[in-house]
C-alpha cells in the first residue's frame, strides 16, 4: 500500500514534468524541468530495489548531464522574430510519428517476457554489482572504458588550437566582423 | 531513521502501523536535520564572524546577547524576515523564486545519510557515501537556477563559474573517498565508521601514507565544492558583486546562506566520517558518541574558516588547473596506491 | 593579432578565435566593490576573457579647477584636500609649493620639516589602503584589516594635529596653518617603530603568499612603453622598472636633505612591470617614508610655521607656472595661472590617477576578467582626484 503510494507520487512527478518539459515553449523552463522529470526516474529506481542505478542515475544525469544540457541551453540566445508555425500541416506528422512511437514501446513492453522477482525488501545491489563488473562483465567494463577514453582525447583534439598559420587566417576573418581588438 | 521508528513503536505500542512509523520516524528525522542544519547557519554564522575577527585583531560580534555576541545571529534572522523580497522585473520568476530552495533541499538530503552516532542515522544506506555525492551534485542545478533566473550578467557569471566548479571538484572528492572504500569494501557509511574502531591510529586518514594524502585532497576539494574561501569564485565579491545570489534579499538570500553553512557542515561531517573515524574517540570505549563527531566535524569548519580569512582567492583558470592537472591525477595515484598498498600488507580479500 | 591571457604556467588560455562566441558587454560599476569608487568599466567580454575595456568616469566630478577662480588663493586649499582623499596632505602639497614659488616665499624651516612628515605620514596612509584593497581584490580580507590597523594610528597622529581624520586642510600658503602640538614627535617615532615592524608582517601574509604571487605576478604587465605613452608615474611608473620620483629628480621643498631610496620594479616574480611590482614598489617605499619619517623627526627644528611677510590675503604676480609633487599615486601637477589679483586666473590640476587608470584600455584586453580586476586594484586610483 504504502510502495504504491510512493510510486503513484514518484511516477506522477515524472509524467507531469515530462510534459512539461515537451510543452513548454521556454527551453530554459525545459532544461530545468527535466531536474524533476530525472529525479523521479531515481525514485522510480529506488522504489523498484534498484538503489545503485538510482544512485548513478543522480549523478550522471542530474549532475552530470542535465548541468551540461543546462549550460548549453543557458548560453544560447533564445530565438527571436517570428513565432514558430503551429499548422495542422505540423501537429498531424508530429501526432502521427508520436503515436508510431508510443505503439512500438508498447508492444516492447507487453511483448517481452519480463523476469520476475518475489516482492519484498529491496536487497543491497552495490556488492553484486561491483562482482559482477569485476568478475563476469569484467572485459565490457574495461572495453567501455576505453571507448570513453577515446572519446574524451577526440573532444580534446576537437578543440586543441590550430596551427599558428590558421590563426593567422582566423584573425583576417574577424577583422572583417568588425570586432572589439586590441 | 531506526532510532525514531524504534521510539515511536515504543510510544504508541501497536497503535500505529507500520506505514504510520515509517511517516513519522521519516518525518522527525527530516525535522531534526532541518533543525540541525538551521542550527549551523545560526551557530557558524556567529561563530564565522568570531573567528573572522580573532584573525583580524578585532573582536566581532560584541553587543547581542550580552557575552561576545552569542545572540546576534538571532538579530540577524529576524532582521532578514523583515526585509523586502525583491524580485527583479526581468527576472525568470518561477526560477527565481525556486532556486533557493532546491539548493536547499539538494542539501538537506545529503544530511540524511551522515552517521552522528550509532544508530543515529536518518537514512542507513548502503550506499550512503555515493548518495551524498549524487544529491549534493543537485544543488549546482540550483546555482545555475539562480543565477540565470536573476537575469542579472554577474549572476550568470558566478552560476557558470560555480557549476563548473560543482562539477569539476566533485570528480577529486568522491576520488579521494576511493580508497577508503576500497580499505572497509562498503559504501555504508555506519561500515566506514565501525571500521575505524580502536584509537586514533585505526582512523583511516592514518592508515597509510595514500590515504592521508586522499584526506588532504578531500578537504581541499570539499572547500571548493562549498565554493568557500579561496576558491569562493561563484561569489567572489570583488569582482562579480555576489556572485549568483546577487539579486536576492531578504528570506530567500537567507536559503543560500543557511545552505552554504549547512554544506560546509556536511563536508566536515563527511571527512569526520570517512577519514578521521566518526564517532568513535582519540582512544577508549565509545563515549558521547554523537558529541565527539559533532566536535571532529566542527573542528574542521574551524580550519575551513581559519583558511577563507587568511588565503587570497585563486584565479578561475587556476582553479581548473588545479583541480584537473594536479588533484584528480593525485587521487588516482592515491586510489591505485592504495590498492597496492592493500595487497602489499595483505589486506586485500 | 594573439591575445594571451596573462599569468604563466596555467596551460593554454590563449583567446582561440574560431570558438569565440558573441561578446558580452557588462558595466562594471559605478556601483561595484572592484571599482575603488565610482568608477565605470564598460567591459566587453568573451566568457571570462576580456576583449575590451572603456574607462567611464565623471561621476565625481565637482568643478574644483573652476570653484578656483572664485576664491582668493589660501581658499582653494579646501578644495585641494578633496581630490585625493586618502591622501589631502600630498594634495595640499602640491599646491602649497605651488603658489609659494610664484610668490617667491621663504618657508620657515620648522614648517617645512612638519609638512614633510605628515606628507610621509600621509604617502604610508595611502599605500596602506592601496595594499589592503589590493588584496581585498585577491580575496584576501585580512590584510586590509591589518593595514587599516595602523592606518588608524596615523589618523590618530594627524588627528591630533590637524583636527581632522580625513580632511586636514593643514598646509597654508607659506607655511603651516598653526605648529605642532607637544609630543608630536614622541607620538610620529612611536608609530615609525611600530610600522617597521609590521612590514614584514603584510609580506608573510599577502607578499609572498603562493596564491597572491600566482594571481599578480605576470598579470596586468605595463612596460615603460606604454607608461611613457600615457602618462603614468608614481608606483605604476617605479613598477616598470624607471626609479623615477620627483621627491629625488625634480626636488621639492627640502627633500633633497634627506637620504633614501627609490624602489623600482624589478620583476622579482614575473615580469617588470606586473601587478606583483607595482604592489611592491609601494610595500618597499613604506619603509622609505619611514627613513624619511626619522630623519625628518631627528632635525625638526624650532620657530615659526608661518611665513612672516605674508600678508592674509595674498596676490600672486602675473604668470603661470606648472608645478609637479610626487603624492602617493604618482605626480600631482598644478599649473597655476595668475593675474596679478587675490584670485587664481586658472587652475589645472594634473592627477596622476587619471593618466594611470587610462592604461587600463591598453592593457586589459586579453586578459581574464579576475585579472582586470587586480590590474585597477594594482593601478591604486582615487576617483575623487580623477574626477576632481
Amino acid at each position: 500500500m504504502s510502495g504504491d503510494l510512493v510510486f503513484y507520487g514518484f511516477a506522477l512527478l515524472t509524467v507531469l514534468s515530462g510534459f512539461f518539459v515537451v510543452a513548454s515553449r521556454n527551453v530554459v523552463h525545459a532544461a530545468f524541468s527535466l531536474l524533476f522529470t530525472l529525479f523521479g526516474v531515481a525514485g522510480l529506481y529506488a522504489q523498484l530495489g534498484a538503489d545503485f542505478l538510482a544512485v548513478t542515475q543522480t549523478v550522471v544525469y542530474i549532475g552530470g548531464i542535465l548541468v551540461l544540457v543546462i549550460f548549453a541551453v543557458m548560453m544560447t540566445r533564445i530565438p527571436r522574430g517570428d513565432a514558430p508555425r503551429r499548422g495542422l500541416d505540423r501537429a498531424v506528422p508530429a501526432a502521427i510519428l508520436a503515436l508510431l512511437v508510443f505503439a512500438l514501446i508498447y508492444m516492447v513492453i507487453v511483448g517481452t517476457r519480463w523476469p520476475e522477482r518475489a516482492a519484498g525488501a529491496p536487497e543491497a545491489t552495490v556488492a553484486e554489482i561491483g562482482t559482477g563488473l569485476m568478475t563476469t562483465f569484467v572485459f565490457p567494463f574495461e572495453y567501455a572504458s576505453l571507448v570513453l577514453l577515446a572519446a574524451m582525447v577526440g573532444a580534446a583534439i576537437l578543440i586543441r588550437e590550430r596551427a599558428p598559420a590558421d590563426d593567422a587566417a582566423d584573425a583576417d576573418d574577424a577583422a572583417g566582423e568588425g570586432e572589439v581588438r586590441s | 531513521m531506526q532510532v525514531m521508528t524504534d521510539l515511536f513503536a515504543r510510544i504508541f505500542g501497536d497503535g500505529l502501523s507500520s506505514l504510520g512509523l515509517l511517516v513519522a520516524g521519516g518525518l522527525t528525522m527530516a525535522l531534526i536535520m532541518a533543525l540541525v542544519m538551521a542550527s549551523c547557519a545560526i551557530v557558524f554564522t556567529w561563530a564565522e564572524r568570531k573567528v573572522a575577527g580573532f584573525i583580524q585583531s578585532r573582536y566581532g560580534p560584541m553587543r547581542v546577547g550580552r557575552w561576545h555576541g552569542v545572540l546576534q545571529p538571532v538579530a540577524d534572522m529576524v532582521k532578514i524576515l523583515g526585509k523586502e523580497d525583491i524580485v527583479p522585473r526581468d527576472a525568470d520568476k518561477p526560477l527565481f523564486m525556486l532556486a533557493p530552495f532546491v539548493i536547499f533541499v539538494g542539501s538537506l538530503m545529503a544530511w540524511a545519510a551522515i552517521p552522528f552516532a550509532p544508530g543515529f542515522i536518518a537514512a542507513d544506506l548502503d550506499l550512503g557515501l555515493f548518495y551524498i555525492f549524487a544529491v549534493s551534485s543537485a544543488a549546482t542545478i540550483g546555482i545555475l537556477m539562480a543565477g540565470w533566473a536573476s537575469n542579472n550578467k554577474w549572476s550568470l557569471y558566478g552560476a557558470a563559474r560555480g557549476a563548473a566548479q560543482a562539477v569539476s571538484y566533485e570528480i577529486p572528492l568522491a576520488l579521494a573517498c576511493i580508497p577508503v572504500v576500497m580499505i572497509t569494501g562498503s559504501l555504508n557509511m555506519n561500515d566506514i565508521v565501525i571500521a575505524q574502531q580502536g584509537g586514533i591510529w585505526r582512523w583511516h586518514f592514518l592508515h597509510d601514507p595514500f590515504l592521508f594524502v586522499a584526506f588532504l585532497l578531500y578537504f581541499v576539494a570539499s572547500i571548493a565544492e562549498v565554493n568557500r574561501g579561496p576558491f569562493d569564485l561563484p561569489e567572489t565579491e570583488s569582482e562579480l558583486v555576489a556572485g549568483y545570489h546577487t539579486e536576492y534579499t531578504g528570506m530567500r538570500f537567507a536559503f543560500f546562506f543557511l545552505a552554504e553553512y549547512a554544506n560546509l557542515f556536511l563536508v566536515s561531517c563527511v571527512a569526520t566520517a570517512v577519514f578521521l573515524g566518526g564517532w568513535q574517540p582519540l582512544f577508549g570505549p565509545v563515549f558521547l558518541p554523537g558529541l565527539v563527531f559533532v566536535i571532529k566535524a566542527v573542528l574542521l569548519v574551524l580550519l575551513q574558516m581559519w583558511l577563507r580569512w587568511t588565503l587570497p582567492r585563486l584565479r578561475v583558470d587556476q582553479l581548473m588547473h588545479v583541480c584537473w592537472k594536479v588533484m584528480v591525477p593525485l587521487a588516482l595515484v592515491c586510489v591505485l596506491g592504495a590498492g597496492i598498498w592493500m595487497l602489499a600488507t595483505g589486506q586485500a580479500g | 593579432m594573439s591575445e594571451t591571457a596573462a599569468g604563466r604556467g596555467w596551460g593554454g588560455q590563449d583567446v582561440r578565435r574560431e570558438l569565440h562566441s558573441e561578446l558580452l558587454e557588462i558595466n562594471m560599476g559605478p556601483q561595484h566593490p572592484a571599482t575603488h569608487g565610482v568608477l565605470r568599466l564598460l567591459v566587453r567580454t568573451d566568457g571570462e576573457i576580456v576583449h575590451g575595456v572603456t574607462a567611464h568616469i565623471g561621476y565625481l566630478h565637482r568643478c574644483a579647477e573652476k570653484i578656483a577662480e572664485g576664491c582668493d588663493w589660501r581658499q582653494w586649499m579646501v578644495y585641494t584636500d578633496r581630490f585625493d582623499y586618502l591622501a589631502p596632505i600630498n594634495m595640499n602639497f602640491g599646491y602649497a609649493v605651488a603658489v609659494e614659488r610664484m610668490l617667491g616665499v621663504q618657508v620657515p624651516e620648522r614648517a617645512e620639516h612638519i609638512r614633510i612628515i605628515c606628507a610621509e605620514l600621509q604617502r604610508i596612509a595611502s599605500h596602506l589602503i592601496a595594499i589592503g584593497t589590493f588584496g581585498l581584490d585577491m580575496g584576501a580580507w585580512t590584510p586590509l584589516l591589518y593595514c587599516f590597523r595602523e592606518r588608524e594610528e596615523i589618523l590618530n597622529i594627524l588627528e591630533r594635529l590637524t583636527g581632522g581624520r580625513m580632511l586636514y586642510n593643514y598646509f597654508d600658503i607659506g607655511g603651516l596653518r598653526f605648529d605642532a602640538y607637544d609630543g608630536f614627535e614622541r607620538d610620529v617615532l612611536a608609530f615609525v617603530n611600530i610600522m617597521e615592524q609590521k612590514i614584514p608582517e603584510y609580506d608573510t601574509l599577502l607578499s609572498y603568499n603562493k596564491i597572491f604571487i600566482e594571481r599578480t605576478a605576470d598579470v596586468g604587465v605595463i612596460d615603460l612603453a606604454t607608461c611613457l605613452a600615457y602618462g603614468c608615474t608614481g608606483p605604476v611608473l617605479r613598477g616598470a622598472g624607471v626609479p623615477f620620483d620627483c621627491r629625488k629628480d625634480d626636488p621639492y621643498s627640502i627633500y633633497d636633505r634627506f637620504e633614501f631610496d627609490i624602489p623600482y620594479g624589478e620583476g622579482e616574480q614575473g615580469t617588470v612591470g606586473d601587478c606583483w611590482d607595482r604592489y611592491m614598489v609601494r610595500m618597499r617605499e613604506m619603509y622609505e617614508s619611514c627613513r624619511i619619517i626619522r630623519q625628518a623627526v631627528d632635525a625638526l627644528p624650532g620657530g615659526p610655521v608661518k611665513a612672516e611677510d605674508l600678508k592674509k590675503l595674498v596676490k600672486v604676480p602675473q604668470g603661470s607656472l606648472y608645478t609637479r609633487t610626487e603624492s602617493s599615486k604618482g605626480e600631482i601637477g598644478y599649473h597655476v595661472f595668475a593675474d596679478g589679483g587675490s584670485k587664481p586666473f586658472r587652475t589645472k590640476v594634473r592627477s596622476p590617477s587619471f593618466s594611470n587608470l587610462h592604461v587600463i584600455e591598453k592593457v586589459g584586453p586579453g586578459m581574464m576578467l579576475s585579472d582586470l580586476v587586480a590590474t585597477v586594484g594594482s593601478l591604486d586610483i582615487v576617483l575623487g582626484e580623477i574626477d576632481r
